[in-house]
């Protein structure tokens, strides 16, 4: 499986990376921002996108609205990483297309349950 | 009301909280909290400063100081690598450690008191021989903490003294 980690900080996209190789997964690309994330899709469709919603350029937000928007990669699971817990938050975010969430801080085992569990779908 | 009084307890034991479950999911490690420290007393004498700004019904600054060796401690932590192994990687650490606790307190203030707050993209200065100073007029509580390797941490709370509430 192919997943891509969008994410400002390259801390968390290391916690990420570090969480899905204890998954077993091993094929992870990377992006600072969506504008960048949208770069790397147009290489290629991944099985999950896991990124922040605050970020400089283009936000998580606006990234997974316009994924939505492109026929191709419509339908990739989406799971957004954030320091935004409000519930207006989360429903800002599930009406953009994100279909799982986890509130920083977060510990392993949450992030590996979300992962499986977007997965599974 | 005394000076450690001045800033709402509540929000004292919502940023302590939150540094304490931050460190516990993040950093794979308990922190001892002791009594927090009103006022301008000294500042500590840290190499590694986060700050990360909060604005809404209170306004003011979140900030995190480590000496250098207790912040590689962290990174190295939060990477899952050796400490002898850090470097270029610390900033951004523990840039995203001070976002986390503050993103994590601005949560359970709003749980609490039903504010709603921004907050700004974390700062991280690392360097010897500075000082932070606050040109408005705030007050200040220090929340002092160890961690298991007896390294001390502070995290400051500043609020801007039109909004102490």
């Amino acid at each position: 499986m192919r997943f891509l980690i969008v994410d400002d900080s390259s801390t968390m996209r290391r916690i990420i990376i570090n969480t899905l190789n204890k998954l077993g997964h091993q094929d992870v690309a990377e992006a600072g921002n969506g504008r960048e994330g949208l770069d790397r899709l147009s290489a290629g469709p991944v099985d999950l996108i896991i990124t922040d919603w605050n970020m400089p350029e283009m936000s998580g937000i606006d990234f997974i609205r316009t994924v939505r928007s492109m026929p191709d990669i419509k339908d990739t699971p989406v799971l957004m990483v954030t320091t935004n817990a409000a519930k207006d938050d989360i429903v800002e975010a599930l009406k953009a297309g994100v279909n799982s969430y986890v509130v920083k801080p977060f510990t392993p085992d949450t992030m590996k349950e979300k992962i499986e569990a977007v997965l599974a779908r | 009301m005394s000076p450690a009084t001045a800033i709402d307890s509540l929000l004292l034991d919502e940023l302590t909280a939150a540094t304490r479950d931050v460190f516990k999911t993040m950093v794979f490690q308990e922190v001892e909290a002791s009594s927090p420290i009103a006022g301008d007393a000294k500042r500590p004498g840290a190499n590694v400063v986060g700050t990360v700004a909060f604005a809404g019904q209170t306004s003011g600054l979140v900030v995190f100081y480590s000496s250098l060796e207790a912040a590689q401690s962290i990174t190295a932590s939060m990477l899952g690598i050796d400490p002898a192994n850090v470097n270029g990687e610390l900033p951004d650490a523990i840039g995203e450690l001070t976002n986390m606790i503050a993103g994590s307190f601005r949560t359970r203030v709003a749980h609490a008191k039903g504010e709603m707050w921004a907050i700004s993209v974390p700062t991280v200065t690392v360097g010897s021989d500075f000082y932070t100073k606050y040109v408005s007029d705030v007050q200040r509580v220090l929340c002092p903490f160890r961690m298991r390797n007896k390294a001390e941490l502070f995290v400051e709370l500043i609020v801007t003294r039109s909004t102490v509430q």
